[in-house]
């Protein structure tokens, strides 16, 4: 009951973003379609940036990041958009020539 | 004096120059290299100009006094104005109570035109030393060598087409057909010339040696101008490798001057000492016979030094400074010369010197090569073989007169007397008409050897000047005959007078200018008068060393055979009834070109020996200004008591009177003996033969002494050279043949041991390489969850082990 | 007021209660993106899982970054992913199941993750009290978007009010990192365009 009346910490943001990221990694271990993976991904992205964000946040620290945390957070926002667009593209380019998205299928370059 | 080494120099490279043109453009030199006789020619005759022009600016120079006759030719010649210095030398003498008379001294022309290499103070030059001798010597080779050349081209014309050489039969059978050699033959001519020339115009020894070697080498060439004949390509080799021992011991001569006068040079010579001036440094003939001395025969500084050298190294050793060592040992080297000291090196080096000429001019024991040399054309045999290089000998024996002792010229007596008599007995039986000329050429050269032996230099030399002129010519008259009759053998000749007058006569005129022939007491041909002056001294020289007489009587023996077999050469050949029908068919008078030499040299013959009307002017005299100074006196031997008489003794009139009268009488009775038997036929020469059959045998077998060389040296060389290949063969060939094994050996087992250890480490380092990337290969396996798995597992083991090894506690340090 | 019933109990910080509301909402949507099978449900989890975690970035006082999560991931990039399903269906016999004996690993791994990062999380003990309340910040006046505008722009507006920290770096903005992020975006607009323009296949034509 604690969680509802007292303001929460830094802590509960971490582990919030702790989970995401395990999520994510869990979600390109499993997943054996390219585009699921790339969702595990953002979802790894999101959680990364969550931290960002709680570090960079006044209201949880005394000293916190400040801007900085918002800035890094707002870049990798973006840039995990950009690496959305060549990953889907990418995909697109791989099920033209193999029909499939199955990311098992794609090791010709095993040793 | 400028002139005459500007004249003489010029005369002896135009012979180089032309065998330098004929070398490099002989072949294109007109037809079949007909051209190349002309420059050869061209180039001798003008050196023979020149050698005139030279002779009359000698005598312009040097007028030859009026002699009080021949018996006193140098009696009275104090009374003509002499320097202060010889006056001096006469007062001297005349003071020491000897019966004397001062010569004027003509100091010779002598100089350097450029310097080899100096060390130190010693130093070699290409120099000059003219003096009457060398002028009269130019003359006299320069004449001969232009009439020789003259008369190749009739001689040698054969070559200049192409060539069937019927003394050599090829493996087929046929006789050897060639290109002609003309242009070779006068390009060795020329340089035979040139080298003649330079021995004689030699500065210092070192250049005479040079010149030895060189006529040596063109010596070599013209004997094997035929070198297809194996007679012939053996004879050169003969006669290079006889001349090489002589050579050997003219080299320790060489030495011997060269340690004990620090110069090779003849005459004084100036050069610059340690602070730059220009000092006059003695040469060869002054440091043996110094001035200071009354040039009388002394053993040098540098030859007393070496010998004492031990004590001179204790007196340095013991003295405080340099100087007073050096006033010590010049105070003490006079005593040491008294002793003795020095005086066996001057023997060795004058020893040494005669050595080469033993060589050169084929004195026994080395005068087996000359009759080889036969084997030449018969004008290379008239040029070097008789009149020129074989002559050089006795020039350079006359050239190192002053430095001979009274031991050395007894040596040299010996070797002449040995010479003429063994060389005058092989003529009396020989048969081949050049080989006959070959021995009288030995026979003479020992004579004049002879001469100089018993003190008469002008009588040696003197010979050698006529003897060049009528040897020569006797040579190209047999050249002549050879050339019309095709054959050298005497027995197939005869009557050929009729059919080549001109050659008969000059031959004639030879063989009486060789025997001395002449109306006694009043006139004669040139042998008459060098023979009578060696004879003469002959005469002295017996009576002054009865003990040595001996060499008189063969002297004068000699004369009588030389009478003997001339005529019977000249008897045989031009002579009684045609023996082979064929040979006189054949036979014809040669043409202008080869007449004309026979007839100039002809006229030498005769005159040589003549003054010239009305003048002073006659060959003796001319060279009587070359005598030695201080030779003239004679000299005593202090080793083994015996004397060289004083020359002008030997010109007293009664003596030569008597020689005179012994050498005609000797002549007349050659003569009458060659008459008998092979002119009118009165004897039977056969008869003589088997009467005599012994010594018929040494003679026609040369006294056995190439099969006695053979036996000696030829064999025993051979021999040992056999072993030696042996040795070569199964003792170095298999050392060399297992050590190469050996290394092959090394080599396998070296290759083995690469092999199997070096690239084996190798080849295993390329093989884990290999095996390991296949093993990580299978890292690689392309699984993009797995790899996202790692990451994880990399992730989770990261924070551990920052987990173990970080804590909370350090992030606040 | 409610509180007035409860008065052994504090009252409610509602800030908290959203807080706990968008992250149960965000794991819970993340872990069923991991458990679905279905490309288009996993699509629409992430959309829901996205939208949570901009949620709390507005409760962390991010307001900017928030509505650009929103409309960047929820509203572009999801667009995208969506269009890619369609782009790339699958044929009906096509199995992309993966083996249980992976989902047990991966499952081990990611817990062992977890635990760590959970535990490293919690380990500080200044973060898990919430901030005192005197400490807390005085609501800016200025939005917080101007302050990330003029961040780009290269000026830090925040650092006007505060001494100057000499650790902190200074006043410099993100000007040159802005610049190359847009030539960044630029360059992978034409290269994702290129790369997945329509190709016919060799053999076809």
């Amino acid at each position: 009951m604690e969680l509802l009346t007292q303001p929460i910490g830094l802590s509960h943001y971490l582990v919030v973003s702790a989970l995401l990221f395990v999520c994510g990694v869990a979600c390109m271990a499993t997943k054996r379609n390219l585009l699921g993976v790339l969702m595990g991904i953002e979802l790894v992205l999101s959680g990364a940036n969550l931290n960002f964000v709680a570090f960079g946040s006044p209201y949880l620290q005394s000293k916190s990041l400040g801007m900085d945390g918002q800035m890094i957070a707002l870049f990798v926002i973006v840039l995990a958009a950009a690496e959305a667009a060549v990953a889907l593209a990418i995909a697109l380019n791989y099920y033209h020539t193999h029909a499939t998205v199955d990311v098992d299928k794609a090791d010709e370059l095993k040793g | 004096m400028d002139t005459l080494p500007l004249l003489l120099g010029t005369a002896w490279l135009l012979p180089l120059a032309s065998f330098a043109l004929i070398l490099l453009f002989g072949s294109r030199m007109g037809k079949a290299g007909r051209g190349a006789g002309f420059v050869a020619t061209a180039a001798i005759v003008a050196a023979f100009v020149l050698s005139a022009t030279a002779l009359t600016v000698w005598l312009s120079a040097h007028p030859i006094e009026a002699p009080a006759g021949h018996s006193s030719a140098t009696a009275d010649s104090a009374e003509h104005g002499a320097a202060a210095k010889e006056n001096h030398a006469a007062d001297t003498h005349a003071s020491a109570g000897e019966t004397t008379a001062a010569k004027k001294i003509i100091p010779p022309v002598a100089g350097d035109w450029y310097e080899l290499g100096a060390f130190g103070t010693k130093r070699i030059t290409i120099g000059y030393y003219i003096d009457a001798l060398t002028i009269a010597m130019f003359f006299m080779v320069t004449m001969v060598a232009s009439c020789i050349h003259i008369y190749s081209f009739g001689y040698m014309h054969e070559e200049l087409s192409e060539v069937t050489d019927h003394q050599v039969t090829l493996a087929s059978g046929q006789h050897l057909h060639r290109r002609g050699r003309f242009h070779r033959f006068y390009q060795y001519l020329s340089l035979f010339c040139f080298s003649m020339l330079g021995l004689v115009i030699a500065g210092n020894i070192a250049m005479v040696f040079v010149f030895w070697e060189l006529v040596g080498i063109c010596s070599y060439f013209l004997i094997g101008f035929y070198i297809e004949r194996k007679s012939a390509s053996n004879a050169a080799n003969k006669a290079f490798i006889v001349n090489r021992v002589g050579d050997f011991g003219m080299i320790i001569g060489l030495m011997a001057v060269w340690t004990g006068m620090g110069t090779f040079s003849f005459g004084d010579y100036e050069m610059k000492d340690a602070q730059g001036r220009e000092t006059m440094r003695p040469g060869i003939f002054s440091q043996a016979r110094p001035a200071g001395n009354d040039f009388q025969l002394q053993a040098p500084d540098g030859m007393v030094k070496f010998a004492k050298r031990d004590e001179i190294a204790e007196i340095v050793q013991k003295s405080e400074n340099a100087a007073d060592a050096e006033l010590q040992i010049e105070k003490r080297i006079d005593g040491w010369r008294k002793d003795g000291f020095g005086y066996g090196w001057l023997i060795v080096a004058g020893l040494g010197i005669f050595c080469g000429c033993v060589g050169k001019s084929a004195q026994f024991p080395l005068h087996v090569w000359l009759p080889d040399a036969m084997e030449g054309p018969t004008p290379v045999s008239a040029l070097i073989h008789a009149a020129t290089m074989v002559a050089a000998g006795v020039y350079l024996v006359g050239r190192f007169y002053p430095v001979f002792t009274p031991e050395v010229l007894m040596v040299i007596a010996y070797i002449g007397c040995i010479t003429l008599f063994i060389a005058a007995t092989m003529a009396l039986v020989a048969t081949d008409i050049k080989r006959v000329l070959a021995f009288s050429t030995v026979s003479q050269l020992g004579y004049m050897m002879l001469a100089l032996g018993f003190g008469g230099w002008l009588a040696g030399i003197f010979h050698l000047f006529t003897h060049a002129f009528f040897k020569a010519l006797l040579f190209l008259c047999s050249g002549s005959v050879i050339h019309a009759t095709h054959t050298n053998e005497m027995p197939r000749m005869g009557g050929l007078l009729k059919k080549m007058p001109y050659t008969g006569i000059t031959m004639l005129i030879g063989c009486l200018a060789i025997a001395g022939a002449g109306i006694p007491w009043i006139i004669g041909l040139s042998g008459y008068y060098s023979k009578d002056f060696i004879i003469a001294q002959g005469l002295v020289y017996q009576h002054a060393n009865p003990l040595h007489g001996w060499l008189f009587y063969f002297s004068v023996a000699g004369a009588g055979m030389t009478s003997f077999y001339m005529f019977r050469l000249w008897y045989m050949t031009f002579l009684g009834t045609p023996r082979d029908k064929h040979v006189y068919d054949h036979a014809h008078e040669s043409t202008p070109s080869m007449l004309v030499p026979l007839v100039i040299l002809a006229v030498m013959s005769v005159i040589s020996g003549w003054k010239v009307p009305f003048t002073n002017l006659e060959l003796p005299a001319l060279l009587t200004q070359a005598i030695p100074s201080g030779t003239e006196e004679g000299a005593v031997s202090n080793l083994t008591k015996f004397y060289i008489p004083a020359e002008h003794l030997s010109h007293e009139s009664g003596v030569h009177f008597f020689a005179t009268g012994i050498a005609f009488l000797m002549a007349l009775l050659g003569f009458v003996l060659a008459t008998a038997f092979y002119g009118t036929k009165r004897l039977d020469p056969n008869d003589a033969r088997r009467t005599f059959a012994t010594l018929y045998r040494i003679f026609i077998h040369k006294w056995y002494f190439d099969e006695a060389y053979q036996k000696i040296f030829v064999r025993p060389a051979l021999a040992i050279s056999g072993w030696i290949a042996w040795l070569d063969k199964n003792g170095l060939d298999w050392i060399a043949d297992n050590s190469a094994r050996l290394m092959g050996l090394c080599a396998r087992l070296d290759d083995w041991f690469d092999r199997k250890f070096v690239d084996r480490l190798i080849d295993l380092v390329a093989a884990g390489t290999y095996r390991l990337g296949i093993r990580l290969k299978a890292l690689q396996t392309g699984s993009l969850r797995q790899y996202v798995m790692l990451l994880a597992v990399g992730l989770a083991a990261l924070f551990m082990i920052m987990n173990f090894y970080w804590n909370f506690a350090m992030s606040k340090m | 007021m409610a509180t007035d019933h409860y008065p052994h109990m504090p009252p409610i910080n509602w800030p908290s209660v959203f807080f706990l509301f968008f992250a149960i909402t965000a794991c819970a949507f993340a872990v069923a993106v991991v458990v679905t099978g279905n490309i288009v449900r996993m699509a629409c989890y992430l959309v829901v899982s996205l939208s949570a975690v901009a949620g709390l970035f507005f409760l962390a006082g991010a307001e900017f970054l928030g509505a650009a999560q929103l409309l960047v991931y929820v509203g572009g990039t999801m667009v995208l992913l969506v269009f890619g399903v369609m782009l790339t269906a699958q044929g009906p016999f096509v199995s992309m199941r993966t083996g249980g004996g992976q989902w047990v690993m991966a499952l081990l791994i990611v817990c062992a993750l977890a635990v760590i990062l959970i535990s490293v999380s919690t380990i500080v003990p200044a973060w898990n009290k919430p901030l005192p309340a005197n400490e807390k910040p005085v609501a800016s006046t200025a939005s917080e978007s101007a302050r990330l505008g003029m961040g780009l722009l290269g000026l830090r507006t925040e650092r006007l009010e505060s001494p100057p920290d000499p650790a902190a770096g200074g006043m410099s903005g993100y000007l040159l990192m802005f610049e190359i992020i847009s030539v960044h975006l630029l360059v992978v607009l034409i290269g994702a365009a290129y790369l997945a323009r329509a190709r016919r296949r060799k053999d076809e034509g």
